[in-house]
């Protein structure tokens, strides 16, 4: 018995097993970012889920219910089955986040608005989202909810970056305040890497467009507060997405460590019967 | 004998076959689906494009303007088949939008390639895919292009011009598979 | 004499079982000396046993027709662990084509397609176009945008066949577009007829690969040499030696497969794409539609010819000319290690040409990208297609008389 523990902690083993940890870990991190890359859409502000913080999810789950609920449906997800992954006791939930009297605690979150006629207000009919996180990427919806500006010549009086036309309005115009697209001048840099100056020393500038604005005093939340409840939204959302995502990432060790112990074994017991042979 | 019986049980194979191929034909219910739509084309902007579903195909309504409808003839050269010679086309030498209306043209969506949906880039810019683009309809899955009334350009996949639906205009009501005037 | 020995005795005599045993396994000969590029074989033949039980557990939970998309989130959701299954399906799906494409490429690299093994090649050339068939029409299973839009391109496919193209496409739908009814015949085509041929080809597969004995990285004949009782002495038994083998092999393969299951299961959008978690829409394609990776080399074909069914032709050609190949290699060596100059420098542009067209596959078309397309097809179609000349002009090395 000895003798195979001794084996076992080999070099070579333990260089396998450190490999596939390092690449496990690598590639986790490099993908963290749930659904697809967003380089499809525009430049898009990179997010990083925190799919255990239970009061992110909680207070993103009541921003959804309470902002986008009423449009967007989560049709392939269960109430109940929110309300106990994020730790919410179902009598809460259902007392305050849920204002649908008639729903019960097993129903999918099917929406409360008909297809066709929100598609007659619309144009479109507003999507589900259960799935947007994967469908379009998590860094996508992060950035999407953030870049709304102004544009008067739109439907609705707002336009968005990440997605040009959306026929949407702004739901959370007053949380944010009035955002627009603007110009600024920035400082142009000479090639030693220093702010160019003309021959009086002032600092020479030209004209970049396509910078957000909020204007000040607009909104009710300032720019931190407002990021961190998109954050949280998001996260949100990531979580509906995939919501078997962490406890399929907690047995996938277990299974990934089995099959290198596994490894292990045959292995040595190759190198018996080999030795047999020769 | 060996021959007379084989071949006596040969002859029964196809019989045997039919029902299991004919089988796969259209169903009389799939069938029977594929009611005409009507569209109130009012609300559409010169150069814009709409799309409606008829038979579950998408089909293009876009409205020129009166200097698209000119330009047509500019990039006469590039084109395949620009009188639609090669395709069953109703209404042709009507319009040069190929359609009933001087206005409107009105198309199926489907690529004549491998049947995607092209997409509506009416800018006269360069594009990645052609640096000379004079406006019309991109494939993005195999680069097929066509002009602005869906006539496809040669050196691209797709054999043929875009396909037009029957359809006949009432006033501001444009009514897609149906036309009274053809039969 | 023991009641088990017995209830055996009688068994083996109305039923072979010590024959085959003996015949296939105990002492069947393999050669003693093979490397890493032998193992996916066996690797595939695990994959396809994965494949089959979880993909009956997944017809317990699917329903086929428009409810599709929705029945593949209620299993994903609703069902406890059914993520598990079918993550463990799609995965096997890429897992599946990347060990038969390294299967195949050893084939290429150590001539295991030559005499006597023609057969064998031929039979693992079908298998692999009914995988393709296979493949595809599990694709379309969960009607999302791609599964309905990739469908599309592949039914119009046969629309570009003269005559009788387009009653063809509609013949297949059953319908206009791509609907539930569609969905149902790919169904059973998915779940049964196609698993009968694969499990019977497979069959055929490893018969004739018994009948003529595995190959080995030197291309040495090891039945030239045998003992008295006509063992080839370069050889030992299959089992225990190659299973446990294998077996190393096998647990390797099932780590990764593994992390792939458990944390990347969309394989950054190569395995499960992106596009596929919205339901199909038969009235817009996504801006982007790309086929799975293991189809992108032949679809880049496909797009190189700038012709309907001059495209579909040189894609059926570029899988069909597979079945050729025991016929195009004429040198009289079979190893990539004792083959001249002119068949490595081949081999490594092939390789490097298949998956340069399969990265193309999944990118947008530019005019640039074409170009490389059509390069990389003619590329593609040389390595074969001259296959005759380089390989019988080239000067090739004395194979060893043994292992």
């Amino acid at each position: 018995m000895n003798l195979i523990a001794k084996r076992f902690i080999n070099f070579y083993h333990l260089s396998l097993i450190f490999f596939v940890l390092f690449c496990i870990f690598f590639i986790q991190n490099t993908f963290s970012a749930e659904g697809a890359p967003c380089k499809d859409y525009g430049e898009c502000d990179e997010f990083k889920h925190t799919l255990t913080d239970m009061s992110s999810l909680q207070r993103g789950a009541s921003t959804y219910l309470t902002y986008c609920y009423g449009c967007h449906s989560l049709e392939y997800s269960r109430w109940n089955r929110v309300a106990s992954d994020l730790e919410i006791p179902e009598e809460i939930f259902f007392n305050n986040l849920v204002f649908d009297a008639s729903v019960k605690p097993g129903d999918l979150m099917a929406g409360s608005m008909s297809k066709t006629e929100s598609a007659e207000w619309f144009g479109v009919a507003p999507p589900d989202l259960t799935l947007v996180t994967r469908l379009h990427g998590s860094d996508w919806v992060y950035t999407y909810l953030r870049t709304f500006y102004e544009d008067s010549s739109k439907q609705y009086g707002v336009n968005n970056l990440v997605y040009p036309g959306a026929a949407m309005p702004n739901v959370l115009a007053s949380l944010q305040g009035n955002q627009q697209l603007i110009c600024k001048q920035i400082p142009v840099i000479a090639k030693n890497g220093g702010e160019k100056r003309d021959d009086f020393g002032n600092t020479i500038t030209k004209e970049k467009c396509g910078f957000l604005s909020v204007e000040s005093g607009t909104g009710i939340l300032n720019k931190d507060e407002f990021d961190k409840l998109i954050y949280d939204l998001t996260n949100f959302l990531t979580y509906v997405g995939d919501p078997d995502k962490v406890e399929r990432e907690r047995i996938g060790w277990y299974v990934v460590f089995f099959f290198i112990i596994f490894t292990s074994l045959a292995s040595l017991l190759y190198r018996e019967y080999q030795k047999d042979y020769h | 004998m060996i021959g007379l019986t084989s071949a006596f049980g040969a002859a029964g194979v196809p019989f045997a076959a039919t029902p299991f191929i004919a089988s796969w034909n259209p169903s009389a219910s799939a069938k029977a689906v594929g009611a005409p739509v009507k569209v109130d084309i009012t609300k559409l902007a010169p150069g814009q494009q709409i799309q409606v579903g008829w038979r579950k195909q998408p089909i293009f309504v876009i409205r020129h303007s009166a200097e698209a409808i000119k330009n047509l003839d500019s990039s006469l050269s590039k084109l395949a088949d620009p009188n639609s010679d090669a395709i069953d086309e109703p209404y042709k030498n009507q319009n040069p939008t190929r359609s009933k209306s001087s206005e409107y043209s009105v198309l199926v969506g489907v690529c004549t390639h491998l049947g995607c949906s092209p997409k509506f880039f009416p800018e006269v810019e360069p594009k990645s895919w052609d640096a000379s683009w004079t406006g019309g309809y991109f494939c993005p899955c195999h680069g097929s292009t066509f002009d602005l009334v869906g006539r496809v350009f040669k050196g691209v996949p797709a054999p043929t011009n875009l396909k037009v639906p029957p359809h006949n205009f009432k006033g501001n009501i444009l009514t897609i598979g149906e036309d009274e005037e053809m039969s | 004499m023991s009641t088990i020995t017995k209830v055996f005795d009688w068994v083996n005599h109305r039923l072979p079982i010590q024959n085959t045993y003996e015949r296939h396994l105990s002492k069947h000969p393999v050669p003693k000396k093979v490397n890493f590029w032998y193992l996916f074989g066996a690797l595939a033949a695990v994959v396809l046993v994965i494949q089959i039980v979880s993909g009956i557990w997944l017809i317990m939970l699917y329903t086929p027709g428009e409810a599709a998309f929705a029945s593949i989130e209620y299993m994903m959701r609703d069902v406890d662990y059914g993520w598990v299954i079918r993550y463990m399906h799609t995965t096997g799906a890429s897992m599946f084509f990347a060990v038969v494409y390294l299967h195949m490429f050893r084939g290429l690299l150590y001539g295991s397609y030559q005499k006597p093994r023609e057969l064998v090649w031929i039979f693992g050339c079908t298998i692999y176009l009914a995988m393709m068939a296979e493949g595809f029409l599990g694709y379309v299973l969960p009607y999302g945008q791609m599964s309905y839009w990739g469908a599309q391109v592949i039914i119009s496919l046969f629309g570009a066949l003269p005559y009788i193209g387009e009653s063809l496409e509609l013949w297949i739908r059953g319908d206009y577009y791509i609907s539930g009814i569609t969905v149902n015949r790919f169904f059973a085509l998915h779940v049964v007829a196609l698993p009968l041929v694969l499990i019977a080809l497979v069959f055929l597969h490893l018969v004739a690969l018994h009948e003529v004995g595995a190959g080995n990285p030197e291309g040495v004949d090891i039945e030239a040499h045998t003992d008295q009782d006509g063992v080839p002495l370069d050889s030992v038994p299959f089992f225990p030696y190659k299973v446990l083998n294998a077996l190393v092999g096998i647990g390797v393969f099932m780590t990764v497969f593994a992390i792939i299951m458990f944390f990347f299961p969309e394989g950054g959008g190569y395995f499960i794409e992106y596009a596929n978690y919205e339901e199909a829409n038969p009235l817009v394609t996504p801006d982007h539609i790309a086929p799975v990776w293991y189809y992108s080399p032949y679809y880049s074909i496909l797009r190189a010819v700038p012709d309907k069914l001059g495209g579909f032709a040189a894609m059926g050609a570029a899988v069909a000319v597979f079945f050729v190949v025991p016929w195009l290699d004429r040198s009289n060596v079979a190893s990539i290690r004792y083959k001249g100059i002119l068949s490595k420098i081949a081999l490594v542009m092939f390789g490097i040409s298949f998956i340069t067209l399969g990265y193309l596959g999944t990118v947008s078309v530019t005019e640039h990208r074409k170009t490389m397309s059509i390069i990389c097809t003619v590329i593609y179609f040389s390595y074969f297609l001259l296959m005759p000349i380089y390989t019988s002009i080239e000067k090739t090395k004395p194979v060893p008389d043994r292992l």
